[in-house]
């Protein structure tokens, strides 16, 4: 590991009220009936995440994480830079990461243009992601999963051109017209903020964060997969003329810490099997709408599917995803293993997963800021020093 | 899987078209009927047989379905429409009776409207694309891909023997989700064709309607929006028959080679 550690917070803000009876439904996101949704639990599930947001900072964490989905109970964040303008008044130095809105879900001009305010709002501390968006993203919006990819690439030309071009400019594409490029503000940060790409490893993704000089980072793949994305991104990157920087592929942890290994799992597991079995509870239908995926990439996942959502084993999710549950040494020692694999300092920590109270999440946030951030840091700093010598 | 999709009786031709590889299967002497089949080719086309023997029978697979290739630019019916202008020439078809069935009916129809002087006689069976007043019905992307087939007949027996054993067999998986996807190109964002029916008085041609009564994904009520908007047409319902009509009921196929000659 090279470069300074960088420690992220990603918050789902999921809601997590489900009635009694959710079982019987087949997914809870797409059709998962919203008459579940009680705004009044749901005001004071903003208040709570925003408050653990907010705390991040203040125990340590260089970065907070917010993502969107729709039609879901596994997410709050339809659209996630409402959130990220509630917290950019309330931090003074945390990086604020929207990883972030399917280009796919917004006219490519407005996208920029909020990610600009973001920018110039928080005077230069957006990061942002560009997810083509879950299959479930497509049942629920107007636009077609078949020429998804398409479209994708498209807008994310018009962003970075809205970005990076004086204006106005023209853009004539198969999916937008603009006649006047012009948007107002522009990014604080030049050339623009930085940018990655979140996906589950499709090979068309990889090759356009490494055309485009992107980060990425793979979510919901296995550890050998994870490790064979971000070696591809390197190679096909380099190509590119974009040689990867390690902190341009966040690591994907969900993390818990606690006094003993067996209290960690005691107080986390039941939270993990939640995130699993219930908040990503959908069907192949849904994860795969037509045309979404090429048909061997459908006939690859149809197989994996069942595994990742629902159906849990702790032991199964624990042998194939990252998982750091345990003591604040052993978690150290965890991330440090994973990162030097992986080639990254970034680390993008799951801490308030699934149903997990208000109480687990502080305790939790805490003893990383506390114990895991300060040693890693210390780790990193010495072997920096060797490293010199 | 144990029938035979396509029967011997049929020769395969390979042809290319615009760049586009496509198969054509042909049986039978006589005029030309050409037939524009459905989002899916996997129930066979055993019920085309009795035409054979009256008609030069030719059944072309759209690109994106079965094993024709598949051209991503293909995103509109009007596509559809000047591929099989182009096949028709490099086939020397002049003149065709066209029968179309469910998208291959929408296909058929949008073919008559923009090039009427090549179809003699006209067939619709089951076409999909209108868009009632009602509820929208028989959206083909709301329905898990398992409950498909036993959706499209009254008689499950009759389609069984071309369904793989075990139903989630990649392979046919893998196939229908092509089609699906060739589908969602078209169908995704704009499920109705809503620009047809000021064109369907286009349709001067002799022309019939089929339906099957029990048609549980595309209720023969939907009939109804075919026969305001197009001039002069017969139209023929078949009892215990569904979506797959021509499959389910050989009076139906039997109705069509009436009609045509």
């Amino acid at each position: 590991m090279s470069g300074a550690l960088r420690f992220d917070f990603m918050h789902f803000m999921p809601y997590v009220h489900l009635p009694e009876n959710h079982k019987e439904f087949h997914s809870t996101w797409v059709d998962f009936p919203n008459k579940f949704y009680d705004p009044e639990k749901g005001h004071a599930l903003y208040n709570r995440y925003i408050v653990e947001l907010l705390l991040a900072e203040k125990v340590g964490f260089d970065a907070v994480v917010v993502n969107e989905h729709h039609n879901t109970a596994y997410s709050m964040m339809a659209a996630p830079n409402l959130i990220a303008a509630a917290i950019i008044p309330q931090t003074k130095n945390v990086k604020i990461c929207v990883w972030g809105t399917p280009p796919n879900l917004e006219y490519p001009n407005r996208l920029a243009e909020e990610y600009a305010m973001l920018d110039v709002m928080s005077q230069g501390r957006l990061e942002v992601a560009f997810p083509l968006g879950t299959g479930m993203e497509y049942w629920a919006n107007p636009i077609s999963p078949a020429t998804a990819r398409a479209r994708y690439r498209e807008s994310i030309d018009i962003i970075l051109q809205a970005w990076t071009a004086d204006g106005p400019t023209t853009y004539y594409g198969d999916f937008y017209t603009y006649r006047y490029l012009n948007p107002w503000p522009r990014p604080y940060q030049k050339p623009h903020p930085p940018c990655y790409i979140v996906g589950t490893g499709s090979p068309e993704t990889v090759e356009l964060a490494a055309k485009h000089g992107f980060g990425y980072s793979a979510v919901f793949v296995s550890k050998t997969r994870a490790l064979e994305l971000n070696q591809q991104l390197r190679k096909s990157s380099a190509e590119h003329g974009h040689p990867v920087r390690p902190e341009q592929l966040p690591l994907q942890v969900i993390t818990y810490v606690a006094e003993t290994k067996e209290k960690a799992e005691a107080e986390a597991v039941e939270h993990i099997r939640y995130f699993f079995e219930d908040a990503l509870r959908t069907t192949p239908n849904f994860l795969a709408p037509p045309g979404y995926l090429s048909v061997a990439e459908l006939k690859k996942r149809a197989a994996l599917a069942d595994k990742l959502h629902g159906g849990f084993s702790f032991d199964n999710v624990n042998e194939s995803f990252f998982l750091a549950i345990g003591t604040a040494d052993q978690v150290v020692d965890q991330l440090e293993e994973w990162g030097g694999a992986m080639g990254t300092n970034h680390f993008n920590l799951l801490c308030a997963i699934g149903n997990m109270p208000h109480w687990k999440v502080v305790k939790n946030l805490s003893l990383i800021g506390q114990d895991v951030i300060p040693r890693m840091r210390a780790n990193a700093a010495v072997e920096r020093r060797v490293a010199a010598e | 899987m144990s029938a035979q999709a396509f029967p011997p009786q049929f020769k395969r031709e390979t042809h290319t078209v615009n760049g586009l590889k496509t198969t054509v299967l042909t049986a039978g002497r006589g005029e030309p009927l050409v037939f524009f089949h459905g989002a899916g080719l996997w129930h066979g086309i055993n019920f085309a047989l009795p035409w054979t023997e009256k008609f030069r029978v030719i059944l072309p697979i759209h690109p994106g379905f079965d094993e024709a290739d598949d051209d991503p630019a293909m995103n509109e019916m009007h596509d559809y429409v000047m591929h099989y202008l182009d096949l028709f020439d490099a086939l020397g078809l002049e003149q065709v009776n066209l029968v179309g069935f469910s998208l291959g009916g929408l296909m058929a129809a949008n073919f008559a409207v923009q090039a009427g002087h090549r179809v003699k006689r006209l067939v619709l069976v089951g076409p999909a694309g209108l868009r009632g007043k009602e509820r929208p019905k028989g959206d083909l992307f709301l329905l898990p891909p398992e409950e498909i087939p036993s959706l499209l007949v009254s008689n499950f027996d009759v389609i069984k023997p071309y369904l793989p054993d075990n139903p989630k067999d990649l392979d046919f998986m893998g196939a229908r989700y092509r089609e699906v996807g060739t589908l969602a190109r078209l169908w995704w964002e704009h499920p109705y064709d809503t620009k047809l029916p000021r064109y369907l008085h286009r349709l001067t041609m002799p022309t019939l309607l089929v339906w099957g009564e029990d048609d549980r994904l595309l209720s023969v009520q939907n009939a109804e929006l075919w026969r305001a908007h197009i001039p002069k047409v017969e139209f023929q319902t078949f009892k215990g028959a569904g979506h797959l009509v021509l499959d389910e009921k050989r009076e139906a196929v039997d109705a069509v080679q009436r009609f045509l000659s």
